[in-house]
């Protein structure tokens, strides 16, 4: 017995509607499968009934949803829906050489990447950031439906982390009799008819942002951590100059005041050491939330033939937030990290390897 | 004057001293009137990119640009780059038979190989000072490599 949660794209695309459609259909008629519906996860708001259904999910979960993985697990991390790191086998088939890439960046700076939660120290799936919070014990596999557009890819993996999963059955509706209000959480459990809602409530109404019940879900834009990469170093709070982050009282960084957010900033993701700040929905792959390197394994020359530094960048974006709120520029004044010019030297003999390639292939 | 060498690795990258040089790997060579020059990459350049497969203009001929503005792209067998305007100024037009075949960048980098010819009134690298520009920024360029090889 698995739970399945599909969370639904941003706006109305056809083709992953009808994804979401179809992954449902089958699911539904699987006996070992619970699926359920929400809206897309990353503006789902921490008091949202859906948000609340996903913290009520007891055991093994597989979460597919319109976001790179490593972004799914930590937006589920910051509402409070947490596990272990569960494997999917779905992106490396689609590409290989990712594999190879991402464990030699692993072992560089602390990144840390499948299977991460035995390696971290307080085993809490938090690396180097003191957190209270308990981690519990199972796992939570993300998917990303941009990977494939066959319904059947999807299915087959939901099999294979069903039977890999082989949970107990567990009584989820006498699970959710614990809850306040469990009615309002029972209907994520009824996708089929939540989708027929919606098609008849999109005839009538084009805005989709407003669902039968009146709960709201608006479009937002706030940086999520990975708290397996972050360091808390501090640089973003020291970057970003509308009060968007803060810390707990153990003193680790969090996103305390997220609607602050700039939309479509994402400087304190270019300033980030670490690589560990998330925009989701930003256009480069890098910044919401991809692992290593994306789909291209060339090198990008980019900064040698003139580009902006990603701290330039970053002070520019800010800028243009600033300017916004009718206040002052800072460009590189404030906040600027120092730490660019001592990055380690890497070892001489991969340098050597370098030259050698270099030289190896004739002009 | 003969032409200066810059030793990358075991590979000499050649800098002819018979035209100026910018910052971001580009030379510059007088094209007939003042302050317009023809501009192409580098030997260096052309090291690091290897075969050139693929280059676009963002940007139409004839169009003010600033320096480090975003003008076009360029794909090789090891690299893929934007390409950013070296100074301000005008792109008067480009060098249309680099679009279909792009090769004579790499077999004549600094002849019919070029990219562009630009109009402006800045100033740019001696070959002394772009081969000292060269040998400062080594190192940083072979981070720049590894750190994605990696």
């Amino acid at each position: 017995m698995i739970f399945v949660v599909i969370s639904q794209a941003q706006g109305k695309n056809p083709a992953k509607q009808q994804l979401e459609a179809e992954l449902v259909a089958a699911l539904s008629s699987e006996a070992d499968v619970k699926v359920s519906l929400v809206p897309h996860l990353y503006d789902l708001s921490a008091d949202h009934s859906a948000t609340q259904f996903l913290r009520s999910i007891p055991g093994d979960v597989v979460v597919l949803s319109w976001l790179y993985p490593r972004a799914a697990r930590w937006i589920l991390d910051r509402q409070n829906v947490r596990g272990h790191e569960g494997i999917s086998l779905l992106e490396s088939n689609s590409d290989d050489e990712r594999d190879d890439e991402s464990s030699a960046r692993n072992n560089g700076n602390g990144k840390q990447g499948p299977g991460d939660a035995k390696k971290n120290s307080n085993g809490n799936g938090h690396g180097e950031v003191p957190d209270a919070r308990p981690m519990p014990n199972r796992k939570i596999y993300c998917l990303d439906l941009r990977e494939h557009t066959e319904a059947k890819v999807y299915l087959d993996e939901i099999r294979r982390i069903a039977n890999e999963a082989s949970m107990p059955l567990v009584d989820l509706f006498g699970f959710l009799k614990t809850q306040p209000q469990p009615e309002r959480l029972e209907k994520y459990l009824r996708p089929l008819e939540l989708l027929a809602e919606q098609k008849s409530a999109t005839s009538l109404d084009d805005d989709d942002d407003l669902p039968a019940n009146g709960e709201v879900v608006r479009r937002r834009w706030y940086p999520v951590i990975d708290y397996s990469r972050c360091t808390n170093c501090m640089e973003c709070i020291d970057f970003c100059l509308f009060g968007v982050y803060g810390l707990d009282p153990l003193g680790s960084i969090l996103v305390e005041q997220q609607d602050s957010c700039k939309k479509g900033c994402p400087a304190c993701s270019r300033v980030c050491p670490a690589n560990a700040i998330v925009f989701p929905g930003h256009k480069t792959p890098a910044i919401a939330g991809a692992d290593g390197e994306v789909g291209d394994v060339k090198i990008d020359l980019s900064k040698l033939f003139g580009a902006p530094s990603a701290v330039e960048l970053a002070a520019r974006e800010r800028d243009v937030e600033l300017v916004r709120d009718g206040r002052d520029t800072v460009g590189l004044t404030i906040g600027i990290p120092k730490r660019l010019k001592d990055k380690p030297k890497k070892p001489r003999d991969e340098l050597d390897d370098l030259i050698d390639s270099l030289n190896a292939l004739e002009l | 004057m003969s032409d200066l060498f810059f030793l990358m690795g075991k590979y000499e990258a050649r800098i002819p001293t018979d035209r100026v040089y910018s910052d971001n790997h580009l030379w510059l060579q007088a094209d007939g009137e003042l302050n317009r020059y023809r501009v192409g990459f580098t030997a260096y350049s052309v090291r690091l990119l290897q075969d050139v497969y693929f280059l676009e203009w963002s940007i139409d001929a004839q169009s003010a640009v600033r320096k480090k503005q975003e003008i076009g792209e360029i794909e090789s067998s090891k690299a893929v780059s934007t390409l950013y305007a070296p100074a301000d100024g005008t792109i008067l037009d480009f060098n249309e038979r680099l679009l279909d075949d792009p090769s004579a960048i790499n077999t004549d980098g600094y002849g019919r190989g070029f990219l562009f010819r630009i109009q402006t009134d800045a100033n740019f690298l001696t070959p002394d000072e772009y081969v000292a520009h060269l040998a400062a920024g080594w190192e940083k360029t072979e981070k720049l490599i590894k750190g994605q090889y990696n």
